[in-house]
């Protein structure tokens, strides 16, 4: 459980920067595309035919965001309850929040373009949690569940 | 040792598997009770919404027993059609009149299809042939209060072409005006990539001339806007002093804004129907939301062309051969706002005598729809398919509380009536009355509208952001008496 555990957080860490790649890599293509001439409207926003094939960026960060990252992150959460890692539950926990609010903040931040400053700012949140979630989970257990070296964990 | 397990390590056993079954429990439930039936007729849908006043008879959910079915809800379409035509739909890859190859649907071999023209009240009769769409197709006469049987939404009002097949449609159009016609099959992915047209229906006794009467339909075919299926400046010839009445069609899934350069213009009609009195706007844009129509006049100046930008891509210029159209400009601040544009003029009803009033509540929220989870569209708080059925009896007033706390714009599109706005965020229309089939309404904004129920059946009334109505974005309005002629599900899938 706690292999499954620590694997989890690397896949929510991995899917963090996976974000951040596809985000990127979608604005630069949009805005090279808007160079050659193309106009960006609503329309070209809803298409679900690509406009420009950097687009992809965005439909990956939304799908991933939306569906994967939440799905990985609530079996983190279940994991948990099983692993016996030391503040494990705790730290999905968080991870878990978190991970809800950049969905919320995805969702609904539109409206409020200042509050998209959080979601790029909390993204590395996750990503910091989600790692410190991992190397909590490969430190070795004592007899009674206890990691054998704390401090070293709290030095991380 | 199992057997002298102590209290608190079973304890210990049991919380986890409480903890997981109380994260996963509610979701679990939530997405086993989200499934929608294989196959369904409309009237099966959500709840029914009576808007506070039980209609007659009005008990009968399922609509099985007596009553009037769909199918029989034809219209007077007696005798020799005036204006027949026959549309071939074909799914293959095409060019743009301007030469960019386009992988979509065609009818009669273009998209967009051919512009229909019929007299106001004459007959027309078009018969569609699904050639090679291979999802099935349907035409529904966008704006047009045609008959339900003609209404040409698939499992609702028949079924959907399938290749090799064809459907014959026949309706009087009552009101001179803008419209267009669009596959209601799979309408989300067909409409996107082409299958679709203009219909003008001209006034009674007039013939259109071409050269002052313009369609400018405008489509987005893989992220090139359009107008008239060309992309870039189209020109339209004109003599300079002569006003030319401009079409402007939106068939996409956003809003279109569009404004003049070289000369004011005048907003003639919403919708397919005329402006009271519409005053010379300069410097003002006017936004032609999804599935609407704006009808223009622009008048050429002795000097030169007026350059209509439609949608920041696409323009057409309109004016004498070879006369020096003004550069393209950046988009007007201001926008005609058709709440107070133009001046009153008689409805023809009395809002105030309305018999039901409903609410339309546009919100969103996370949960499952048939299975798969996701953020979606919700109608007065419930997610599809559990949506409200709009239930009114014929020859009712009607009014209808619009609000949208979604976060986006939705394209409020009612099938078979059109209806007219009496308020925006509780403010009342002051201008000519402002007559929509397709109402745009933004984020945190509520529309009062009123209709009369004077076309029976069952309706569609849902965003025509087609991809939110694929999402679940839609409800019915649904006539007391009449009964499902059809099914949604298996062949046919509307959205």
């Amino acid at each position: 459980m706690r292999t499954v555990y620590r694997v989890l957080a690397w896949i929510i860490a991995v899917e963090v920067l996976l974000q951040a790649a596809a985000i990127t890599y979608a604005v630069f293509g949009l805005g090279k595309w808007i160079q050659e001439g193309g106009v960006l409207d609503k329309s070209v926003m809803e298409s679900e035919v690509t406009a420009f094939p950097e687009e992809v960026g965005f439909m990956v960060h939304g799908l991933n965001g939306q569906m994967i990252v939440p799905v990985v992150a609530l079996l983190l959460l279940v994991v948990s309850f099983f692993a016996k890692v030391p503040r494990g539950v705790a730290l999905a926990g968080t991870v878990f929040g978190l991970v809800v609010l950049q969905v919320v903040l995805g969702m609904f931040a539109h409206n409020l373009p200042f509050l998209g400053v959080l979601h790029g700012v909390f993204a590395l949140g996750l990503f910091a949690m989600a790692v410190v979630a991992a190397r909590r989970a490969a430190l070795p257990v004592g007899p009674a569940g206890v990691p054998a070296s704390v401090g070293q964990a709290t030095a991380i | 040792m199992l057997m002298r397990r102590s209290p608190g390590r079973r304890l210990r056993t049991a919380l986890p598997l409480l903890a997981a079954l109380v994260v996963l429990g509610p979701l679990g439930w939530m997405w086993a009770s989200s499934f929608v039936p294989s196959q369904y007729a409309a009237t099966e849908m959500g709840y029914v919404d009576d808007g506070g006043v039980p209609v007659p008879g009005g008990h009968d959910h399922g609509g099985s027993s007596g009553g009037v079915p769909v199918a029989s809800l034809t219209g007077d379409v007696d005798g020799p059609a005036d204006v027949a035509v026959t549309l071939v739909a074909r799914q293959e890859r095409f060019r743009l009149a301007t030469g960019e190859e386009v992988d979509g649907y065609t009818l009669n071999g273009t998209s967009p299809g051919p512009t229909l023209h019929v007299g106001q009240g004459k007959l027309l009769e078009v018969r569609l042939v699904n050639e090679s769409v291979a999802g099935g197709t349907t035409l529904h006469w966008h704006g047009v209060a045609v008959p339900n049987a003609d209404d040409g939404v698939a499992g609702v009002t028949q079924d959907a072409v399938p290749v090799g097949g064809s459907h014959v449609y026949r309706f009087r159009p009552g009101h001179a005006g803008t419209y267009w016609y669009h596959a209601h099959q799979l309408s989300h992915e067909q409409v996107e990539r082409g299958l679709l047209g203009a219909l003008v229906v001209d006034p009674p006794g007039t013939a259109v001339d071409e050269a002052t009467d313009v369609v400018a339909l405008t489509h987005l075919y893989a992220g090139r806007r359009t107008v008239a299926g060309r992309t870039g400046d189209v020109p339209v010839p004109a003599d300079p002093g002569r006003p030319v009445r401009i079409r402007v069609i939106n068939t996409d899934n956003g809003p279109i804004r569009s404004w003049v350069d070289g000369a004011p213009f005048r907003v003639l009609a919403v919708d397919g129907t005329d402006v009271h009195e519409p005053t010379p706007v300069s410097g003002t844009a006017v936004d032609v939301t999804a599935g609407g129509r704006v009808d223009l006049e622009v008048v050429p100046p002795a000097t030169g062309a007026v350059r209509l930008t439609v949608g920041g891509a696409s323009a057409l210029v309109v004016g004498p051969s070879g006369a020096p159209a003004p550069p393209p400009s950046r988009q007007p601040e201001a926008v005609v706002d058709l709440l107070h544009y133009g001046t009153p003029a008689p409805l023809g009803f009395d809002p105030a005598t309305a018999a039901r009033s409903f609410d339309y509540a546009i919100g969103r929220r996370p949960g499952f729809v048939d299975g798969r989870p996701g953020l979606w569209w919700t109608v007065n708080g419930h997610l599809f398919p559990d949506m409200p059925m709009f239930t009114v009896a014929q020859g009712d007033v009607v009014r209808m509380h619009i609000t949208n706390t979604s976060g986006e714009v939705h394209p409020m599109h009612l099938h078979g009536h059109r209806m007219v706005v009496l308020a925006r965020n509780e403010v009342a229309a002051s201008g000519s009355p402002w007559w929509v089939d397709s109402l745009g309404v933004g984020d945190g904004e509520s529309y009062d509208v009123a209709f009369v129920a004077d076309n029976p059946g069952i309706w569609s009334d849902h965003c025509h952001n087609l991809i939110h109505a694929r999402d679940g974005l839609i409800v019915h309005l649904m006539y007391a008496g009449v009964t499902p002629s059809y099914r949604i599900g298996g062949a046919n899938s509307p959205e």
